[in-house]
């Protein structure tokens, strides 16, 4: 026998050791239990997952209301001093023509001429 | 109709794909003992080869409608498998079985089996990369020829043959080697485990 020969000889002596160390085994009694109950565990719509979606769903849209009532609130504020100026501005204007008109009457009064009546009653 | 009578492959694979959990069921029985085993020479603890296994099955049920045959169901479970235990073993540090362990997988041994050498030879098996582990246990487990492996492990056929060849020597040369009691053929006594290796007792 040729030394060829024997390794191959302990070649496949070694492979069928092998096949025989690496026979396949039974996993225990409940593993296609487990396998179900992970399946069931984990099918989309199942109570978990959806708790978890709508709280996420829930919290974004509260932070999106949040926002929009914040900006809303500001553009309130921003509206009430606008017309707070507009307000100040035309009392301003009023105030400005009444002091025109007394100031004009009291122009008037000061330029007119003397009357005639009081010029008789001195002579 | 119960999932447990019997049916062609193909129409429990239809069944399961459109929606019959006794059908998938029935898919999972039939294929446990192959995922289960092959998750179990890699990772080498019953636990977590159980946990593995039953994560495949999860993935099937969420991937059911790309599979289109019985034996692309086969090849998937295999390349699903194998990926994943590799991943772990790369990522989680290494269990070495206990002797309770060893002694259900004893227990389930075939009557003419030589128990002590077959241990003996799952534990040289351990020494081996994830890589080359993977392709000796679907060449000797699977009966995998090497191009179904490069396919299922998706790398060269000719790397394929180099780890088989490569760890063939290797596990001759240490069955042959003369251990600490001077035979080759027999277990070597318990050495201290290396720093980050757990032994689950």
């Amino acid at each position: 026998m040729s030394h060829e020969d024997i390794h191959r000889d302990d070649d496949q002596a070694l492979e069928q050791r092998l096949r025989a160390a690496l026979r396949p085994v039974d996993p225990g009694a409940g593993f296609v239990g487990g396998v179900m109950a992970r399946v069931a565990a984990g099918r989309p719509g199942k109570v978990r997952p959806l708790r978890a979606r709508t709280a996420a769903s829930w919290a974004s849209f509260a932070l999106a209301a949040s926002i929009v009532v914040a900006l809303l609130l500001a553009h309130q504020r921003q509206v009430q001093r606008t017309e707070q100026g507009l307000e100040a501005r035309r009392q301003l204007i009023e105030a400005l023509r009444v002091t025109g008109d007394k100031l004009d009457l009291a122009s008037r009064m000061v330029n007119a001429p003397p009357s005639p009546n009081y010029s008789d009653s001195g002579a | 109709m119960s999932g447990d009578q019997p049916c062609t492959s193909g129409e429990l694979l239809a069944r399961a794909i459109s929606g019959d959990a006794a059908a998938f069921g029935t898919l999972v029985r039939r294929h446990q003992r192959s995922v289960y085993s092959l998750a179990l020479r890699m990772l080498t603890d019953r636990h977590q080869a159980e946990d593995l296994a039953q994560e495949v099955f999860l993935q099937l049920y969420r991937s059911l409608a790309s599979v289109e045959s019985e034996e692309h169901l086969g090849f998937w479970l295999r390349r699903v498998t194998m990926h994943r235990a590799i991943d772990r073993l790369r990522r989680e540090p290494r269990y070495l079985t206990s002797t309770l362990a060893d002694a259900e997988l004893l227990a389930g041994e075939a009557p003419d089996a030589d128990p002590i050498l077959e241990r003996r030879l799952r534990g040289l098996l351990e020494e081996l990369a994830p890589a080359a582990r993977a392709v000796v246990v679907l060449r000797y487990q699977e009966d995998l020829d090497p191009a179904e492996i490069a396919r299922t492990l998706k790398m060269p056929v000719n790397t394929v043959k180099s780890h088989l060849k490569r760890s063939l020597a290797q596990l001759r040369e240490a069955l042959t080697a003369p251990g600490p009691g001077g035979d080759g053929d027999r277990p070597a006594p318990p050495q201290p485990l290396p720093s980050g290796h757990r032994t689950l007792v």
